[in-house]
């Protein structure tokens, strides 16, 4: 009688099994590992990477308000979501295509783990999405001049996105075994995206993914009023529901799969519901108060005689506010050469995100708005006002401006910019340098004849100090009222300009 | 000699038609061929042996463990080499992807072992060259042997093959053979095939099937001694043989009940296997 014994393992071999827990993690790196390999998901992510890098060259010249920045973080990663949408699906389905589950379903780990498994994949793709974000958002905030803060919950959004979308294509693959299925999948959801994000309806455009607002006002963090949290748990709700039924459709019909799923689907009920609440009263009385009282949420700062208020979160940037207060002052003449100002930042936060930021202009002597915003074409902006205070006595009057006043006021405004040219064609709407226009600043704008802008053009053209000198030499009759161009030219000593002098 | 697989009654009905018969077998190491015509049943004992079918009646054991049960079949499984009929294969995967695939699946969690023994089966079956190119890329025979190395990772105690060597031209079927053969060294195979060549050269016992059951067990020699005094050779084919046909030599070799005086020839494995099917047809027709 002999014994059947089995072959001897060859050498260096342990054939121990690991158990199923470690079976499916060890098969989820390896389907993350071909996941992020797949051909659409490296094409999203260099799409991505690309874009936000040539977003963020683009943005130089910006200071970064961070509660801002953080919702930056989110569209790009519907691309990616996209591409794995369709990779996991395509994936697990792989087994039905090349007829290999006759194979599989006679080794250990089971079709449900095999689900696990890809699921787990896509979490893999969210964590890189996750770190793609960190490095963007990371990059805002490490930029000179960034202020506030960012929400934990808007920088889900994007991993989230992923991970909604990876299993929304996972739990496709369980219900409809056919390859098309997710590319529909993915034209419904494109359609379900568009419609919610043109609807006004505040509760059912929390529902997407992601949720865009339609201006780039930058309010103070805590006027905000984006329900960022309630959204990340409805998001992780409704991500874990879809991997969950996944798993259970593949046949893993297990105590803690069905606990979890009804768990899932309780988050995604909370978040979705807390979400839709809209603003509460106390957040719309504090929008109220910082629209129309700043001044009761402000602190100030005096520099050189002047004085700037600002939110909290702005503080720091009132030593780049003093800075163009100080040029602008240094190239006036006359007793606005010592005049002090008062620098008042000001935000229409009444309507929130959506609100299209317009703000009147103040009427108090010598006050200046200056916005939420800064860097870029704000600067110039800004420039304009402290001009036209310093010219017109108050904002008010200052955009009631339509005379050659607008000259000097103009040559305050840009003349200490390195390129003064550059300067003026970003103040201006039309980004022109000849012709009439209007010029842009935090509240409304001024107005710009074709022929005033012949004698600043003719101004900036010589020598800054020559021109500095001419302005100073002139100044009372230059801001005096009712002055025609071609009579500010001839006080210039400039050619007589041929445009018309008609304000807009 | 304490069988790796033993069977008893084994029956499975698909609707109207009884694809599996009270079949009783045991099965030790080596290679055990299954030979049968088509509809046989083959298929369907190997799909049952190898736990993807639940039979409708009777019982087996693998190495000691029932199926039956939940966690006997795990255990099964654990010890199971399965090369199905006309495997599939995921095309974009590598030879060493496909083969690590089926690793994790059969539990190997280690990464550096589980990669060794993919590696170790790779070049077992011949394919350490070509373990990094697409299967698509890979010719059919090449696709058979990556299939073998896939049952043959974790070092099963009992692997099934159905039909290996359909569509493979001559010489890989002579490289198939190499590698069942040492494959069948200190583990039990069963190879279901319809090549007696195959069963001649490669096994130390082999199963008729017919209409669901089992009609010869035994070695290659019992089967072949089936048909001594059985074969004949004739100047026309005769028509009492129940099979026969012209050879290279002009005369006729006819298997069946000679007829007096004829002159007998050597029997072959086939012979006897087709004499053992003529007689199961015979059984059937009773």
């Amino acid at each position: 009688m002999t014994t059947v014994v089995e072959k001897p393992l060859a050498p260096g071999i342990r054939n121990e099994p690991g158990g199923p827990s470690k079976a499916v993690l060890a098969l989820a790196l390896f389907e993350s590992r071909r996941l992020l390999t797949r051909i659409p998901v490296l094409l999203a992510f260099a799409v991505y990477l690309g874009w936000t890098v040539w977003r963020a060259g683009r943005a130089w010249g910006d200071y970064p308000a961070l509660q801002d920045a953080d919702r930056a973080t989110q569209n790009a990663p519907m691309l990616v979501g996209l591409a794995v949408l369709l990779s996991v699906n395509q994936a697990a389905l792989r087994s039905r295509r090349h007829d290999t589950e006759r194979h599989f379903a006679v080794l250990l780990l089971p079709h449900w783990c095999r689900t696990v498994a890809h699921a787990l994949s896509v979490v893999a793709a969210a964590l890189v999405t996750a770190v793609c974000v960190a490095g963007q958002f990371g990059w805002e905030a490490l930029r000179p001049g960034a202020i506030g803060q960012g929400s934990v919950g808007e920088l889900l959004v994007g991993p989230l996105t992923v991970l909604l979308s990876g299993l929304a294509g996972l739990l496709m693959a369980g219900l409809v075994r056919s390859v098309i299925a997710a590319p529909l999948l993915v034209v419904f959801g494109l359609f379900l995206f568009a419609f919610f994000s043109g609807t006004s309806d505040d509760a059912s455009r929390w529902l997407l993914p992601a949720v865009v607002e339609a201006t780039s006002n930058t309010l103070p963090s805590d006027l905000m009023g984006r329900p960022a949290g309630w959204h990340a748990l409805y998001l992780a709700g409704l991500a874990l529901t879809l991997g969950l039924v996944a798993v259970l459709v593949a046949g893993g019909r297990k105590p803690a799969v069905l606990a979890g799923t009804a768990g899932a689907l309780a988050m995604t009920l909370v978040g979705g519901v807390a979400q839709s609440g809209g603003d509460s009263p106390q957040l719309v009385k504090a929008r109220e108060r910082a629209t129309v009282h700043p001044e009761q949420v402000q602190s100030c700062v005096r520099r050189d005689g002047s004085t700037y208020c600002a939110f909290p979160e702005w503080g720091p940037r009132v030593g780049d506010w003093a800075a163009v207060v100080d040029r602008v002052r240094s190239l006036a003449g006359g007793g606005a050469h010592e005049q002090d100002v008062v620098v008042r930042q000001r935000v229409e936060a009444r309507y929130g995100l959506s609100g299209d930021g317009a703000l009147t202009p103040l009427e108090r002597p010598h006050e200046v708005t200056v916005g939420t915003q800064w860097g870029g074409n704000r600067v110039p902006e800004f420039s304009a006002a402290v001009a036209g205070v310093l010219i017109a006595g108050d904002e008010k009057a200052a955009t009631s401006i339509c005379d050659a006043r607008i000259i000097p006021l103009m040559w305050l405004a840009v003349g200490w910019a390195s390129e003064p040219l550059d300067a003026l064609r970003r103040v201006r709407l039309d980004d022109s340098i000849t012709g009439s226009a209007l010029v842009l600043q935090p509240t409304d704008g001024l107005s710009m004849t074709a022929a005033q802008t012949e004698v600043l053009r003719a101004l900036l053209d010589l020598p800054r100090g020559e021109a500095g000198a001419r302005v100073k030499d002139r100044w009372r009759e230059l801001t005096a009222p009712k002055v025609t161009a071609a009579r500010a030219a001839a006080l210039l000593d400039l050619p007589a300009p041929d445009g018309e002098d008609k304000c807009l | 000699m304490t069988p790796t697989v033993s069977a008893s009654g084994l029956s499975l009905r698909y609707g109207g038609t009884r694809a599996l018969d009270d079949v009783s077998l045991r099965l030790t190491p080596g290679v055990t061929g299954l030979l049968g015509p088509n509809g046989a049943g083959k298929t369907t004992l190997l799909r049952v042996l190898a736990t993807a079918l639940p039979a409708d009646r009777g019982a087996f054991t693998v190495l000691g463990h029932d199926p039956g049960t939940a966690r006997g079949r795990q255990e099964v499984r654990r010890r199971l080499g399965y090369l199905p009929q006309t495997p599939g294969f995921h095309p974009d995967f590598t030879a060493f992807e496909f083969v690590d695939y089926v690793a994790i699946l059969k539990e190997m969690t280690d990464r550096g072992v589980r990669h060794r023994e993919v590696r170790r089966v790779l070049d077992e079956v011949g394919l350490a060259d070509v373990r990094g190119k697409r299967i698509r890329k890979l010719s059919g025979g090449m696709r058979q042997r990556v299939a073998l190395g896939a049952a043959l990772v974790g070092e099963p105690g009992f692997l099934v093959l159905d039909e290996p060597t359909v569509g493979l031209d001559p010489e890989q079927r002579m490289r198939f053979r190499e590698l069942i053969a040492g494959a069948g060294e200190g583990r039990t195979v069963l190879l279901s095939t319809h090549q007696t060549e195959d069963v001649a050269m490669l096994c130390h016992r082999v199963i008729v099937m017919a209409a669901g059951r089992v009609r010869f067990e035994g070695t290659p020699a019992e089967l072949t001694a089936r048909a001594a005094g059985r074969v004949w050779s004739s100047t026309e084919r005769d028509p009492g043989a129940k099979a026969g046909w012209r050879t290279g030599t002009g005369t006729f070799r006819n298997v069946g009940a000679p007829p007096p005086g004829a002159e007998l020839l050597e029997p072959t494995l086939e012979d006897g296997y087709l004499l053992t099917l003529d007689d199961a047809g015979a059984e059937v027709a009773a």
